[in-house]
């Protein structure tokens, strides 16, 4: 009996693994179970390979026997060129987890149309449950473009009915796409490969999922390789992963869930993170949330004021987040470091830790020295400590050079402590060699900044290795007032 | 007329060709596409591998779909399951 629409939305929603290196982080998991994806791209960008890999990988790691249908191509052809890498089919084909079937595409028709025809046959065989075929463009030369159009549509149906997640490979070629061939709108995703110039005289692979439902993906050209156990993609705007601050679960929320989803579920305790903002961006509802959600949380925190924030101004703006400032700072779990001399309301002063008058080659011992009983008092020592720091004003109190040596030192000392922190500075105003070096000695990096009539924030740098895409922050009316689209 | 020994050899390609792709379904015109042969001697060398349950045939006519009755054969024996 053929699943109804709902039945089918919902096991769309458990993505199941490729197998390819890169190519589930693109999807956000996997393919959707039953989803029908075609798989195009131009003569040797490697479409059977992949094709093969999604088999091999679903066989060996996850126990899901495979298909792979071919019209053209003999199957020993394929058994050979796949030795390459290491998969050894024939082999998969005795463990009854693979079958490399040639037929010509109207015979596979009429026997997947056949109520206990060959194809049902086979699935129940082995246990289908992924297939490949290769490829569905002679649909279109054997017939008329309507009875194609009807071919491809009922083999995906016989496709999801039975719960086979397939990849539909298609010749493509920039002279094809100047329309829209009808499978794009039948099947459920399209993964295209791509040759592309690199640096004149190279060329580039890239893979580029264009469409698919039932899961999100990160957008835009991956590059990929063929490397010695098959293909490898490697996801764009990635890289390098911190893999200490990874295993360390414990993330903390910026209390922006879109921000969450891009910093991988938030800050990683401990870590240092830099907002790097121009001087048009708007930082504040940006920063207040990071700084309310520590609060709700229950972290003590201790926070650097900026020269055109005063403290009354800033309860003013996290009391619009849900938290009382004052509250806060009667539990002992916000403290402020303050650099002007400027009034504050009497309940707040008893949190301040005044350095209007302390000279540079003073300032960390006297830091230090009131820091640290509050970092060490019994009620609070066993709580997460979060500091805010605004190192515009220690540059334009104190100079850069102080920031370069002063700022090192310190983040050593917060790491050690197992502190997360999270620094405020406009690259732009400091310099390129003291940004970078701030950059460097950041686990992460978040920058914000306008260009044109949008605000835009892009995470350039995480532990996780994932670096985003640039997204529009925009103004919503509820707390905690941006999201990031 | 066609001599016996063309058969005889047309058997030969299919088996081997079966040999090397052990699941493949094919009609008797698709495997005249694949060797480059004859569909009608094809038929022939097809139908006697079926006789000789070489093949398994489903179907019948120029549909019928001919596929390897034993892909796969055991080479190797573990004699230790004598001792």
């Amino acid at each position: 009996m053929q699943k109804s629409e709902a039945a089918y939305t919902k096991t769309l929603k458990q993505p199941i693994s490729t197998g390819i290196p890169g190519l589930d982080d693109i999807l956000c998991g996997g393919i959707p179970p039953g989803g029908v994806v075609i798989l195009e791209g131009e003569p040797g960008t490697g479409k059977t390979t992949i094709g093969m890999q999604f088999l091999v990988e679903g066989a060996i790691k996850h126990n899901e026997p495979g298909i792979y249908i071919t019209f053209e191509e003999l199957p020993e052809q394929i058994y050979d060129d796949m030795e390459r890498f290491g998969w050894n089919l024939k082999d998969l084909e005795r463990r009854n987890l693979l079958r490399v079937i040639c037929i010509e595409p109207e015979i596979l028709l009429e026997q997947m149309l056949e109520p206990n025809g060959l194809f049902e046959y086979m699935i129940k065989e082995i246990g289908c449950k992924r297939v490949v075929m290769d490829s569905i463009s002679l649909f279109r030369l054997m017939s008329s473009e309507q009875e194609a159009r009807t071919n491809v549509y009922t083999i995906r149906n016989i496709m999801r009915k039975h719960a086979l997640t397939s990849f539909f490979i298609r010749e493509y070629s920039e002279v094809e796409g100047m329309h829209i061939p009808f499978e794009n709108y039948i099947c459920d995703g399209i993964v295209r490969l791509s040759l592309k110039p690199l640096m004149e005289k190279y060329r580039k692979r890239t893979i580029e999922v264009l469409k698919m439902r039932g899961t999100r993906i990160l957008e835009g050209e991956h590059t990929y390789k063929f490397v010695e156990d098959g293909v490898y993609i490697i996801p764009s705007l990635s890289m390098a992963e911190d893999k200490i601050l990874v295993q360390e679960t414990e993330v903390l929320s910026t209390g922006i869930h879109s921000l969450d989803e891009l910093l991988m579920g938030g800050i990683p305790k401990g870590s240092v993170f830099m907002i790097d903002t121009n001087s048009k961006a708007n930082y504040r509802y940006l920063l207040s949330s990071i700084y309310a959600q520590r609060i709700k949380d229950d972290d003590c925190t201790v926070t650097m004021m900026s020269g055109n924030t005063t403290l009354d101004m800033f309860a003013d703006t996290i009391d619009l987040f849900g938290v009382s400032l004052r509250q806060a700072v009667d539990e002992g779990k916000a403290h402020f470091i303050e650099h002007y001399k400027r009034a504050v309301d009497s309940g707040l002063e008893k949190a301040l830790i005044r350095v209007d008058d302390v000279e540079n080659d003073e300032y960390a011992n006297t830091l230090n020295d009131k820091l640290s009983p509050i970092f060490e008092c019994e009620e609070l020592c066993d709580k997460r400590w979060f500091i805010y720091y605004d190192l515009n004003t220690i540059i334009s109190e104190r100079g850069k050079e102080f920031v370069v040596k002063y700022f090192s030192e310190e983040i050593s000392l917060w790491r050690a402590l197992g502190i997360t922190v999270m620094a405020h500075c406009n690259f732009s105003e400091i310099g390129t060699e003291t940004a970078s070096f701030l950059e460097r000695t950041c686990n992460g990096v978040i920058r914000t900044w306008v260009d044109g009539n949008y605000q835009y924030l892009q995470v350039t740098k995480s532990p996780s290795g994932r670096v985003s895409a640039p997204h529009i922050v925009a103004n919503i009316s509820e707390t905690p007032f941006v999201r990031l689209v | 007329m066609v001599a016996e020994s063309d058969v005889i050899t047309l058997q030969m390609e299919c088996t081997l060709f079966f040999e090397n792709n052990p699941y493949a379904l094919e009609t008797s015109t698709g495997m005249s596409k694949r060797l480059g042969r004859n569909a009608n001697l094809i038929e022939r060398a097809l139908n006697r591998l079926t006789e000789l349950s070489i093949l398994e045939k489903n179907g019948q006519g120029t549909r019928a779909i001919y596929r390897y009755k034993t892909p796969y054969i055991q080479t190797e024996v573990d004699m230790n399951a004598y001792d």
